[in-house]
């Protein structure tokens, strides 16, 4: 069933265009910014650029079902939902770590920052996509349409951060998945609230657990 | 029941007191019926009377605040491999539009563990293999339709539960799907179909169980149901409220 929805995720065109956006577009930044002065962060702070294709992912992986009555398809082959949403939530993150481990060791690569030491820095990459992919798709199962979760964690993550002027107006914005997320693999200047990557991950592990918790029970009790 | 396709023979459909609500709407009330294997079964009534809720509940897609649905003898969640018992065919194609017609079908095989060789044997059986390779978004209406029975019949299951499966094809297409389901139900298959559409529906169909306004009203073979009206579109209009609201 995990094979079904790697066939349904890699039969989409916008699937591999999110995958491609997630590769190119970090080492991109990286040797746009070459001339600039390093710091700590070069090759990582890139990363959190690249975070678009997982949203992306975790976006088409829940909002392609309510296209063309695809979920209805869906539900007929495994009327199970509770199986459907394993396997499909399996494939999602299956498909987001691998494209999430290549991005994350080029990136550093094309950077010239990769070293033996960085192998923690690259788990949380890892971690941190995948996480952001699984909140887009957690929002999605909820509004069953892209269009709101896309623009609102796209823009957030890339043009203006909310999230970030949050945290001028409380420390405790530094909690919020996407900015306690990115302290996984980055350190922090002025969020305000230093937070270690281990606990950065459990904060964000811990709002996508309870998103799919609450949409995981949404799906399991309305008509499809 | 002659010839080896008696093998298909076994599922039979079975409704019983099915209510649905939906919010404070009531959308069914106390919906019963049977459809049998070797049998045709038209499912009629006019638009939004709930036949497709009706389908849609014995599916499993959507929920009835009361009542039973079963599909030879389990309600349709409890089928491991569903698409190798009951074959579906609901609004659309069922498919993204910015997939392949094939890449479709593949996901939907795989999904219930059926061979990719079974993909392009469907393929050529509702004749869609030279558009297999291009987008669903590309296809119409009839097009789409058949891509849905592709799906449908992937798992060669012995029950078929068609939700207005000639809507949108031409005249070929029409006669074609009447024809397909004849013999299917000839080989001792269970054939469940939905039309508000009379007369391509009294050629096709042995048995006949009219739904008005979430309310079964007739069951019974053609003829029983039928009666003395001199067709069966005659006893339609007298039997649903159809007739009294006029025209449209």
């Amino acid at each position: 069933m995990v094979r079904a929805e790697l066939l349904k995720l890699a039969g989409l065109p916008s699937v591999w265009v999110a995958v491609a956006l997630s590769l190119l577009l970090p080492p991109v930044v990286v040797l746009l910014n070459a001339r600039a002065a390093s710091s700590p962060d070069t090759g990582f702070l890139e990363l959190t650029a690249g975070v678009l294709g997982p949203l992306v992912l975790g976006t088409v992986a829940a909002g392609s079902e309510y296209r063309g009555g695809q979920i209805a398809t869906s539900l007929v082959c495994v009327p199970s939902r509770m199986r459907l949403l394993a396997a499909k939530t399996g494939a999602l993150v299956l498909s987001v770590a691998v494209t999430a481990a290549v991005g994350a060791v080029v990136t550093p690569a094309v950077a010239g920052v990769l070293t033996g030491g960085t192998g923690p820095r690259i788990a949380g990459v890892v971690v941190y996509w995948v996480l952001d992919a699984l909140l887009a798709y957690g929002i999605t199962l909820l509004t069953r349409s892209g269009v709101l979760p896309l623009t609102v964690l796209i823009v957030n993550s890339t043009v203006v951060s909310v999230s970030f002027l949050l945290t001028r107006l409380t420390p405790l914005a530094a909690y919020l998945p996407d900015l306690a997320g990115a302290q996984m693999f980055i350190e922090p200047h002025d969020v305000g609230t230093d937070l270690t990557p281990v606990t950065a991950g459990l904060v964000m592990g811990a709002w996508v657990a309870v998103l799919l918790g609450v949409a995981a029970y949404v799906f399991h009790r309305r008509d499809a | 029941m002659a010839g080896p396709a008696g093998a298909l023979t076994g599922g039979v459909i079975t409704i019983e007191h099915v209510h649905k609500r939906r919010g404070r709407t009531t959308i069914l009330t106390d919906v019963g019926f049977t459809a049998r294997p070797g049998r045709v079964t038209g499912f009629l009534g006019p638009n939004g009377a709930g036949k497709s809720s009706t389908l849609r509940i014995l599916l499993g897609l959507d929920r009835a605040q009361q009542g039973t649905a079963l599909v030879a003898g389990r309600p349709y969640g409890q089928w491991r491999r569903p698409l190798t018992v009951v074959g579906a065919l609901l609004d659309g194609s069922g498919a993204h539009r910015s997939r392949t017609g094939r890449a479709h079908l593949r996901w939907v095989a795989a999904s219930n563990g059926l061979p990719r060789s079974r993909v392009d044997e469907v393929l050529e059986l509702v004749d869609l293999t030279v558009v297999a390779g291009q987008r669903v978004g590309t296809y119409s209406l009839g097009l789409g339709r058949r891509l849905g029975l592709a799906a449908a019949l992937l798992g060669d299951p012995a029950v078929l539960v068609l939700d207005e499966p000639v809507n949108g094809l031409d005249a070929g297409g029409i006669r074609w799907m009447r024809e397909f389901l004849r013999r299917r139900a000839a080989e001792g298959a269970t054939v469940l179909l939905s039309s508000h559409l009379m007369g391509e529906l009294a050629e096709t169909v042995d048995d006949v169980v009219v739904i008005d306004r979430g309310r079964i009203i007739a069951a019974g073979t053609l003829a029983g149901v039928t009666g003395d009206h001199p067709t069966l579109e005659d006893a339609y209009f007298a039997l649903t409220s159809t007739g009294t609201r006029g025209r449209w």
